[in-house]
């Protein structure tokens, strides 16, 4: 047994089952009885459907239903519902928001889209059928570009939706920023692209579902990050009370966002499960999985800089546009909006911003929050323009940036795009970066490189993340007769270790064992609400829920300790894990205070068993801004374009750090996945014929462990915000957005020599060479 | 995966009988290729043969200069096989570059070159060290082996027994993988045997084939420079999502180089 | 349908499966060792890695009929009952893991290289992870995990043969 405190690198609980093999996870779910679920999905990226014909797979041997997309129609269930922060365009007018059947029955719109759905007593006889189920198409001409959506003449997605713009929006100042440009020395101008990329969470996501006939409800396990969400879109989607579905997901194999929306196949789960009654069980395979997952970022865009000839920053304006999808995911028009509007610019001061964007809709899975969801794109778009400035300036980037980091006592500001940046020390963060990266022994190392015929490049990337994601969450602590005691969260790890950064939180409060607390969370009995994952909220809004929620616990536990002391509960305090009469030898630990609440005998008459149980709703304001700086190394062979990273350094501003040997894992896996979009990963549509043709791990290259730099990471410790009392701010998704500005500006500095300015991502060996050569 | 009828035999002929009595028998040697295509219901064969329990077609043996390996003989076997270390190193490394650890376990250098993936390791090392493969049947030298993509000289049921190497003075094979999938972008297995250099270019077009003009440029001087400004005609190789024509084209010239100079140690 | 018989874990084992039955599925389904993960289609991620014969290998791309006979080996037999291997304690000191789906892969991998390679390098290590994917860590505390835990195996053998 042992006490913990907050900061601590406390090791996971979760781990003793997932290291043993004895996880659950969502194919490892047996409700019993149950039959396989298979989707049948389209071919086409564009088609209109003339009917089906299900006769022979209904035929087979073993099969217990085909729905089609005619059968869902027939039902009337509501449309796939959007939730946009973003809600109308910059003239006012509403945003356009396609309608999304589940299962499509008169036109698809992407490779992948469901248009059946087969049941059958195995997977083997499933996948069978769904080569039986005929559906007659009329191929449509199709556009897998958001550039070329919007061009006049391009084949249209939706008939009620002219020249496929879903958004037209606008944020910032826009006169300040052209008077800014005005009166600039000079304006750097790059285009550039946010290459398109999935989550690809190792786990497909998948369902298990079954419907109890006598009261009407139905059960469902779901690989999801996001399950009260889910839920209530479900509920609306089959217009049913929410309260009839009772929600879990079990053990979550990574999320990224892919597993954060609501999607037709869990719906159609539960339908299928009360048409054949019995449970019924859904896992996609990786192919379904690159085919049907959001995919994530997918912007081309024009970055301005009005600069001075001394470097002084004035003005920045970005012109992007964005992609959708063949529809509006769940946050829809959001990620290219406000998603990377909010943190332009970076941590640099500028006299004034813009930013514009469109989004369009192509024949291609619908785009939804990829981690960070819109930042990533945003600081990449502002850590590029910078690097290109101090080329053009012909100034060292490193002081370029110093001399523009807004200055700690200019905080708290409000930037031109409304953020509220309350607290933080931009420039000693971004020294202490430096100071890392042994500047001393690069000289050295780049000669040593050159030795080899090979390039060596540094870059350092100062970033500005804003997290908090869903408003509310929801904790609630009950005390068990047996001496446990419980802790639901509405929040939801899928991987990152609220198992144990939780009860962490709330040992550390009470000062109780941690093995004492037993840990629930993603089930709607357990919590009446739940904001899920999204948005670095796990510690932001599951840490301050349980923090307050532990508070409220505290504060009537003085009622227990203020009658055994025979005092009045205003003499009561609590101080590191015991109740105390100062001015009195009387003290009462927490665990004394749980085991009395137990017993009517230690209880005053006003209270009863139970009478700590406690559930609490915590509601944030102002989103939290964390931030902090990446630094890269990289060296590149010239002759083939290969490109190695080969050192890392990160400084981050999380405020309150819980757990910091899982803030370590949350950065180093989301530089991972910065990494990953910076060097390797694209999905690719063919423009032609639509095709997905990154459609598997062979296509599309994941970092493998060699692929990865040695990280050595540090904190700025500071600057705990004041928007919250746990003073967290979210670490979960800073890693994507420091990562690829770093590295990609690392090679561009490698190649300097070879004149090389600018290389799309992801900067394969191809894309590299090509630029050394056409420099 | 489609249903099919799993048959084991214990030996070489048995295999051979199965395979001509069955509709559409399919070998099948470690399974790495076979077992993701026949998972993603692109073959449907009646009947799988599988070859891993006929003992006589694994093994290493070295004699008279010459290498052989029974086809069954999985990647890592090669890899980490002294004799193979010993006489022909170039050989182990590039079977240790094959796949993943898990997939060198099991693979087999007979089921690599009977499937002659256009971007395989092993075809590039039959081809540079000029091997001979013997089959039930025959022997067929490495330049009539490799007929086309995907494509051997083996006849209906014919059945790999081994690959004899001779063992080359000087080796080397340099491999440009692709990131995802490990198979080569572009690969080069260079070998000098007295005046005799082999160069064998696997990845880059659509089966992998001998570089004629670096061969008689390396054989007058066995060093990189020799064939630096010597390329390779790339109009017919791969264009495709992991690489153009070109960029394939300027790979084999810079593996090329390279192997030759690892050959030279 | 054939008869499959091994020992798994230990124990012997067996079913009737079908010739397309592969060893992955025999193993979460039949026996319900579900601990053995199925991440990808085509061979690469590596969540299904167990060992046949002492040997790693990917239960995805072999047929449980190829296990005829041998001794199977799965992430649900490492532990010594509720005493984690010297690995599995290194991946949990080292945060080694975060969702965990990959896990059961990486220690199996983790267990065959030390087995060839008991003192292997940074750069042996993260070669030696080629077949395995993990998208939650960026790979370092695995890599790190995986030398500690090499450095406790030796350790571990080292005290067995003094004692």
């Amino acid at each position: 047994m042992s006490k913990v405190k907050i900061r601590d690198s406390v090791r996971r609980i979760e781990d003793l089952r997932f290291l043993t093999g004895t996880g659950n996870y969502i194919d490892d779910v047996v409700i019993g009885g149950e039959v396989v679920g298979v989707v049948v999905r389209s071919p086409y990226a564009h088609a209109k459907i003339n009917g089906f014909d299900a006769t022979d797979a209904e035929a087979l041997d073993g099969v217990l239903a085909v729905i089609t997309g005619a059968e869902w129609a027939a039902q009337n269930f509501g449309p796939i519902p959007t939730n946009s922060a973003v809600k109308e365009n910059r003239d006012g007018t509403p945003i356009s928001v396609p309608d999304r059947p589940c299962l499509a029955s008169e036109r698809v719109r992407y490779v992948g889209e469901a248009v059946a759905f087969v049941v059958a007593e195995t997977l083997a006889i499933a996948r069978q059928a769904v080569e039986l189920v005929d559906v007659d198409y009329d191929p449509l001409p199709a556009v897998t570009h958001p550039v070329k959506a919007l061009e006049p003449g391009a084949p249209q997605l939706h008939d009620a939706i002219e020249g496929n713009l879903c958004v037209d929006w606008e944020l910032g100042d826009k006169d300040g920023t052209e008077k800014a440009f005005a009166a600039a020395d000079r304006i750097i101008t790059l285009e550039l692209h946010n290459n398109r990329v999935t989550g690809a969470p190792i786990e497909p996501r998948g369902a298990v579902a079954y419907y109890d006939d006598a009261s009407g409800t139905y059960t469902i396990y779901q690989s999801s990050q996001n399950i009260h969400a889910n839920r209530n879109q479900m509920a609306t989607i089959l217009g049913i009370d929410k309260d009839n579905i009772h929600h879990v997901a079990p053990d979550v194999g990574g999320g990224f966002g892919a597993k954060n929306s609501v999607y037709p196949e869990p719906v159609i789960t539960l339908y299928a499960t009360k048409k054949v009654g019995r449970p019924v069980k859904w896992v996609n395979d990786r192919a379904e999985s690159f085919l049907s997952d959001t995919h994530g970022r997918s912007q081309y865009s024009t970055v301005e800089m009005a600069v001075m000839n001394d470097g002084t920053f004035k003005g920045l304006r970005t012109t992007t546009i964005g992609e959708m999808g063949a529809y509006c995911g769940t946050v829809g028009a959001f990620t290219p909006t406000g998603g990377s509007a909010r943190t332009q610019g970076g941590p640099y001061a500028f006299e004034a911003m813009y930013y514009s964007a469109k989004a369009g809709f192509t024949n291609t899975a619908p785009l939804d929050p990829y981690r960070g969801a819109g930042r990533p794109e945003g600081s990449f778009q502002i850590e590029r323009i910078v690097e290109l400035a101090a080329r053009e300036l012909d100034m060292d980037p490193v002081e370029l940036r110093r001399k523009n980091l807004i200055p700690k006592d200019a905080l708290p500001l409000v930037t031109s795009m409304g953020l509220d940046v309350d607290c933080g020390d931009f420039p000693t963060v971004f020294e202490k970066t430096l100071a890392m990266t042994d500047r001393a022994g690069y000289e050295a190392r780049a000669a040593a490189s050159q030795a080899q015929g090979k390039c060596r490049g540094f870059a350092i990337a100062p970033y500005l993340e804003c997290t908090g994601g869903m408003p509310k969450e929801h904790a609630v602590i009950s005390f068990d007769d047996d001496g446990s005691v419980s802790l639901a969260i509405g929040s939801h790890s899928t991987g990152m270790g609220h198992e144990t950064s939780l009860p962490q939180i709330l040992a550390a409060q009470l000062g109780i064992d941690i093995e004492r607390i037993k840990f629930t969370q993603a089930d709607t009995d357990a919590t009446p609400l739940g904001g899920g994952h999204g948005g670095s909220r796990g510690m932001e809004m599951g840490g301050n829920a349980v923090l307050q929620t532990a508070g409220e616990v505290i504060e009537k536990g003085k009622a227990i300790a203020a009658h055994h002391f025979e005092c009045s509960v205003d003499d009561v305090e609590f101080d590191d894990g015991a109740y105390i009469q100062p001015g009195s030898n009387n003290t009462m630990t927490m665990d004394n205070a749980i085991n009395a609440a137990q017993d009517h005998s230690t209880l005053p008459d006003d209270l009863a068993p139970g009478c700590l149980d406690t559930g609490s709703t915590f509601e944030r304001g102002i989103i939290s801004i964390p931030n902090g700086c990446h630094a890269a190394e990289a060296e590149v062979d010239p002759e083939t374009g290969a490109v190695q990273i080969t050192g890392f350094w990160v400084v981050d501003d999380f405020g309150t750090i819980v757990n910091p040997m899982l803030a370590d894992g949350q950065v180093m896996g989301g530089i991972g996945q910065g990494l990953g979009q910076a060097l390797l990963e694209q999905a690719i549509y063919d423009e032609e014929s639509g095709q997905l043709v990154t459609g598997s791990l062979i296509d599309y290259a994941l970092p493998r462990a060699e692929d990865m730099p040695p990280m050595r990471l540090d904190y700025y410790e500071d600057s705990p915000t004041k928007k919250t009392p746990l003073g967290a701010k979210g670490a979960g998704e800073a890693g994507c957005c420091g990562a690829p500005p770093a590295i990609v500006n690392a090679v561009l500095d490698a190649l300097k020599g070879h004149g090389v300015t600018h290389i799309e991502m992801p900067l394969t060996p191809e894309m590299v060479w090509q630029a050394v050569r056409d420099a | 995966m489609y249903e099919f009828n799993f048959q084991r035999p214990a030996n070489s002929d048995a295999a051979i009988d199965a395979q001509a009595n069955a509709e559409d028998g399919q070998y099948m040697a470690g399974g790495q290729t076979i077992i993701p295509v026949l998972k993603q219901r692109l073959a449907m064969p009646s009947d799988v043969i599988d070859l891993g329990a006929i003992e006589d077609l694994s093994g290493i043996t070295i004699a008279d200069g010459t290498v052989t390996i029974g086809a069954m003989t999985t990647h890592t076997d090669v890899a980490t096989s002294g004799d193979v270390l010993g006489a022909i190193p170039a050989l182990a490394d590039l079977a240790s570059m094959i796949g993943d650890p898990h997939v060198r376990n099991r693979g087999t250098i007979g089921g690599s070159i009977a499937n002659n993936d256009p971007a395989a390791d092993y075809p590039a090392a039959v081809l540079g060290l000029g091997a001979t493969v013997h089959t039930n049947q025959r022997t067929i030298i490495a330049d009539e082996f490799f007929t086309d993509l995907f494509e051997t000289a083996l006849d209906e049921g014919e059945l790999i027994t081994n690959v004899a190497f001779p063992v080359p003075d000087q080796a080397a094979y340099m491999k440009f993988p692709n990131p995802a999938s490990r198979y080569a972008i572009a690969g080069v297995f260079v070998s000098r045997t007295g005046a005799d250099v082999r160069v064998a270019v696997t990845g880059a077009a659509t089966c992998v084939f001998r570089a004629a003009e670096m061969e008689r440029a390396l054989a007058g001087n066995f060093n990189p420079d020799a064939i630096e400004g010597i390329g390779v005609d790339g109009t017919d190789f791969n264009n495709d999502l992991h690489a153009s024509a070109e960029y394939r084209t300027h790979l084999v010239s810079v593996m090329a180089k390279r192997a030759v100079a690892k050959a030279l140690g | 349908m054939p008869t499959l018989s091994m020992t798994v874990n230990g124990e012997q084992v067996s079913g009737e499966v079908e010739g397309r039955t592969l060893l992955v599925d025999f193993l979460r389904e039949n026996l319900r060792l579900t601990g053995t993960h199925v991440g990808c289609d085509t061979s690469q991620c590596g969540a299904c890695v167990v060992h046949v014969d002492g040997v790693s290998m990917k239960s995805c791309t072999m047929l449980a009929l190829h296990a005829q006979g041998t001794e199977v080996a799965t992430i649900e037999g490492v532990a010594n009952g509720d005493t984690l291997h010297p690995m599995q304690e290194a991946f949990r000191e080292n945060h080694g893991l975060q969702c965990g789906f990959c896990t059961p892969g990486m220690v199996m991998t983790a267990l065959a290289l030390v087995k060839d390679n008991p003192d292997p390098t940074d750069a042996e290590v993260r070669h030696g992870l080629e077949g395995n994917l993990c998208r939650c860590t960026g790979y370092q505390n695995i890599v790190h995990a995986i030398l500690d835990g090499a450095k406790a195996m030796r350790e571990g053998a080292a005290n067995e043969g003094e004692s």
